[in-house]
């Protein structure tokens, strides 16, 4: 079979004309026409199958019917728009079918050389494919606008730039304006000025193919302000360009909320006033070093624990927010009222000086002082009231803080119901204060606190039978720093309890160093102190580790408690003797009879020994042994056995002896020593009387 | 092909031998005298172009990239002066608009001095009135604003080619529908199917040209966007105009209360819109 081609020259053979001539002919897919002119007529003068079929006439109907009369909405002038002699042409036109309905197509044309006759082929618009197509598209226009128009999110579209060409019912709502004040660029009048730049940013970059987000405030109608998220996504359109879906989400309430948590963070939930951590951050802002002018007033409630225990805590809290109130309507505009915890509060002040901030604390002193109504009683709540004024001095905004903290003390030493200003002497005694409890605190940690023994005879051989832990601090500058200072120091500052572990790990290592070294010669008990603070559910355990830590039995140890200390929560008190008598320890009631004990009281306290007082002791050398002789009777009484302390001469330990005292200890039977001392002393002693 | 005798002018000698085919060829002269913008109207509708494609053949007529570009950055595209890259210019005012902006330049709109007298304030007021109605009638406000800027384009065309005849007939007919009547009485086509005619030509979408053959049919949805967006534009720039009702024109999609507005927006907007397409 030879294979037909075109020629070189471009002439088609007739074989592939015929051939194509006749697939157009047959074909109903495709509707051509071939029109010509006759004088100032257009007449069709052939049509094929498809056309035949598309518009209903017969061949011969079709054949010689003017153009214009299948194309009835072309004007006059028209036509010869469609059939055009140069060149192609295409109309989108309704063309009239044989039944006289009107056939959407797309009619192109083309000329033929000579310009005399076209080829006109006819393409309905309306065939099933582009129909199906189009009801697809439809559907999901429907779909898409269903979705946004009944979603919950407001959303937005762009069809160009910032220009929307739709907005959804909830955003509508969000902004409280109509569709039509919205679209084009009418939103740009809902977005706060402040923000459109941003948002504009934002638009660009969707526009641009990415996806983002942006903070914004939309201005509703009625001039509220709705803070809003707005996330953008690229949309593209063939043929058409770049566009944005923007969807909304208001975050107003949800920013509220942490505003609150934030301001329930800073604030105290009962008065509403700023908390010590917004009170340090506000001073801290406005703190200059070296400016003046900023001043702390620092308050204290006197008596406040009064009322809550007789009033009740109800009363308490109605007292705290009266003053709270009190407090706000006295202060300066623009002055800080702070709660600083439990009963204080702070006031701050700037550009004052120090009469004013002394005038400012008057007048609070005195709002504060006006009777109120709590419970059926009248209460006056006066403050003590500490004053410091920022000076040159201060380089930090917590000292100025701390000083009127401590000026406040100071007031309340002086008195209640007082007001004080730091003065650079108090100032200086407090900084000395701190540097002291530094260096106790390093003291504690390098086990710099030393301990002596001092020995404890029985009344009955004159043997030793223990020794007391004494603990003593060498400052390395200061020299010998006395437990009256150290102690109560140790106490305020929150140390007390690294000192009292100290000391009864010390003990208990030297015990067993004694143990160790002595065998049986060694001091069978030592006592040591246990101040009111270490009085709690931690004692006990940690007696028990340093005794199994140095691998002693429980019965070498006595605890030494002060009465004072056992009469600051009673209930507590008894709980925790009892706790330690279980471990086996044996207890001893310090400085005896200079506190307020019930006798009743006493009783039931699980305790082994009572120390009568050295002041009671020192009465004897002046003829008073009327308290000595009764505390000893009543230990006596309740089977318990006394430890006289302070014996500074041989004649008062006769007469103690006389009296029925257990235990002996003082300066004139034998003086504190160190370790090795009291081991060599013991050495020397333990058989012999003193 | 010449002829339709101008009505009240005796004697064919005072008749201009016009034939309106050969406005359509003018077209094409045109385009071969600007091959960039004539390049940019083929290839703006199809699928698969891109803005960058688009911008760079805008590129190399500086005269149109720098109207697209102050285009972008009018306050009706809202973009604020963002729009700093040709690209980005193309895809802020869209494929169509380009494509129209090239129409414009293409067949001389942008030269006054061969215009009617006042067609850019009436084309402007035509666009942003489409543009703005749009959304009420369906419409995509981008092409309501690319048809209502090119809808002129036939009357330009006669203008040109006819410019004592058409002045005469815009002397003689106040009314933009008397006028098309006499149109079609002096050329044997209206202006608005003329721009339908070479819109078609240059493939620009059906959805531009069908509602141009429908403006003066009133019963004809089709039209109903461009009729009111032609009534809005008279009441804005023709002086003494008889206002038609806009429910009437509008096929029952406006009422009087709702065109207010619209003519504010319109008349804060032209002259931006104006200055940009002219490139002054």
């Amino acid at each position: 079979m030879t294979a037909v081609s075109v020629h070189d020259d471009g002439h088609v053979p007739p074989e592939i004309v015929s051939s194509i001539f006749y697939s157009a002919q047959v074909s109903d897919v495709l509707s051509l026409l071939v029109a010509e002119s006759f004088g100032r007529t257009q007449r069709v003068t052939w049509g094929n199958e498809g056309a035949v079929q598309m518009l209903g006439y017969g061949l011969d109907d079709l054949r010689a019917m003017p153009v214009e009369h299948l194309f009835p909405t072309l004007g006059n002038g028209e036509l010869k728009l469609l059939l055009r002699r140069e060149r192609a042409a295409r109309m989108t036109l309704p063309v009239r079918a044989a039944s006289g309905e009107l056939i959407d197509t797309v009619v192109s044309t083309t000329p033929a050389p000579g310009g005399r006759m076209w080829t006109i082929r006819l393409l309905s618009t309306a065939n099933e494919q582009e129909r199906a197509l189009r009801a697809t598209a439809d559907a999901h226009e429907r779909r898409f606008s269903t979705l946004t128009e009944r979603s919950p999110i407001p959303t937005l579209l762009s069809e160009q730039g910032m220009r929307l060409a739709h907005v959804n019912d909830a955003f509508c709502t969000l902004v409280g304006r109509r569709a039509e004040q919205l679209l084009g660029t009418g939103w740009i009048d809902a977005v706060h000025p402040d923000d459109l730049d941003a948002v504009i940013e934002q638009v660009s970059a969707a526009l641009d193919g990415g996806e983002v987000e942006t903070q914004a405030r939309l201005v509703r109608d009625d001039g509220t302000v709705r803070t809003t998220v707005i996330r953008f996504a690229h949309l593209f359109t063939p043929g058409v360009g770049a566009g944005f879906v923007g969807t909304i989400e208001d975050i107003t309430d949800r920013l509220a909320f942490e505003a609150q948590l934030a301001h329930q963070a800073n604030h105290d939930p009962l008065t509403g006033l700023p908390n010590r951590t917004l009170l340090a951050e506000y001073v801290a802002g406005r703190f200059r070093p070296g400016a003046g002018g900023l001043a702390c007033l620092f308050l204290d409630l006197d008596n406040f624990k009064v009322v809550n225990d007789s009033l009740g805590h109800a009363a308490g809290d109605e007292l705290l927010a009266e003053v709270a109130t009190r407090l706000r309507a006295t202060v300066r505009p623009g002055d800080l009222v702070a709660r600083f915890g439990g009963d204080e509060f702070v006031v701050v002040c700037e550009r004052v000086d120090e009469d004013d901030a002394v005038a400012l604390a008057e007048r609070i002193s005195v709002a504060l002082a006006r009777p109120m109504r709590l419970g059926g009683v009248d209460v006056r709540p006066y403050a003590s009231v500490g004053v410091t004024v920022q000076t040159a001095e201060h380089v930090a905004a917590e000292e100025l803080i701390r000083d009127c903290d401590i000026a406040m003390y100071q007031a309340k030493a002086g008195g209640k119901g007082r007001i004080t200003v730091l003065d650079q002497q108090a100032r200086a005694e407090a900084r000395d204060k701190l540097r002291l409890v530094a260096d106790l605190r390093d003291a504690i940690e390098r086990r710099d606190i030393t301990l002596l023994y001092q020995p404890i005879f029985s009344t009955a051989d004159q043997r030793p039978v223990a020794v007391e832990s004494l603990a003593r601090w060498e400052h390395p500058e200061r020299g010998p720093i006395s437990p009256a200072v150290f102690v109560p120091l140790a106490e305020e500052s929150g140390l007390i309890a690294g000192l009292g572990l100290l000391v009864l790990d010390e003990t208990c290592r030297q015990l067993a160093e004694w143990d160790r070294l002595m065998g049986p010669a060694a001091p069978p008990r030592a006592n040591v102190n246990v101040s009111a603070l270490q009085l709690d559910d931690n004692l006990t355990g940690q007696v028990a580790a340093a005794l199994e830590r140095h691998d002693l039995a429980p019965s070498r140890i006595s605890i030494e408690i002060t009465e004072s200390a056992l009469m600051k929560d009673p209930a507590q008190a008894r709980e925790i003797l009892q706790q330690l008598r279980g471990l086996g320890v044996e207890l001893a009631i310090d400085d005896f009879g200079t506190g307020y004990s019930s006798l009743a009281y006493l009783r039931h306290l699980p305790v082994d020994c009572l120390k009568v007082d050295r002041s009671f002791v020192a009465e004897l050398a002046e003829g008073h042994v009327e308290i000595a002789a009764t505390v000893i009777a009543l230990a006596r009484n309740l089977h318990l056995s006394t430890v006289a302390e302070g014996v500074e001469t041989a004649a008062q330990a006769a007469a103690l002896r006389e009296l029925g005292a257990t235990y002996l200890q003082g300066f004139s039977l034998a003086e504190p020593m160190t370790g090795g001392h009291t081991a060599a002393w013991f050495a020397a002693h333990g058989e012999r009387t003193p | 092909m010449t002829v339709t005798p101008f009505p009240g002018v005796d004697g064919p000698s005072a008749v201009p031998v016009f034939d309106v085919e050969k406005v359509l060829a003018s077209i094409d002269t045109m385009a071969a005298q600007k091959p960039v913008a004539a390049q940019i109207v083929s290839v703006a509708n199809s699928d698969d172009t891109s803005a960058k494609a688009l911008s760079r053949i805008l590129a190399s007529d500086v005269a149109l990239a720098g109207r697209v570009m102050k285009l972008a950055n009018s306050a009706y595209f809202g973009m604020r002066g963002r729009v700093t890259s040709l690209q980005f210019a193309v895809t802020v005012v869209g494929f169509t608009t380009v494509r129209t902006m090239a129409t414009v330049a293409l067949t001389d709109l942008d030269d006054e001095s061969r215009l009617p007298d006042d067609f850019w304030d009436l084309t402007t007021c035509l666009a942003l009135s489409a543009s703005t109605l749009a959304p009420r009638f369906g419409e995509r406000p981008q092409d309501a604003l690319c048809l209502g800027l090119l809808a002129q384009m036939g009357a330009a065309l006669l203008f040109h080619n006819d410019r004592d005849g058409y002045a005469e007939i815009m002397a003689a007919e106040p009314t933009f529908m008397g006028r098309r009547a006499a149109e079609v009485r002096r050329y044997g086509v209206n202006s608005l199917r003329l721009t339908a005619i070479a819109l078609e030509q240059w493939g620009f979408p059906a959805t531009m040209t069908t509602p141009l053959k429908h403006v003066d049919d009133y019963r004809a949805m089709e039209g109903a966007l461009l009729r009111s967006s032609f009534e809005l534009a008279a009441r804005l720039t023709v002086e003494d105009y008889e206002t038609t009702p806009i429910v009437r024109v509008s096929c029952g999609q406006l009422r009087e209360d709702d065109v207010v507005p619209v003519l504010d927006t319109v008349r804060g907007d032209a002259d931006e819109l104006r200055r940009a397409m002219l490139g002054e």
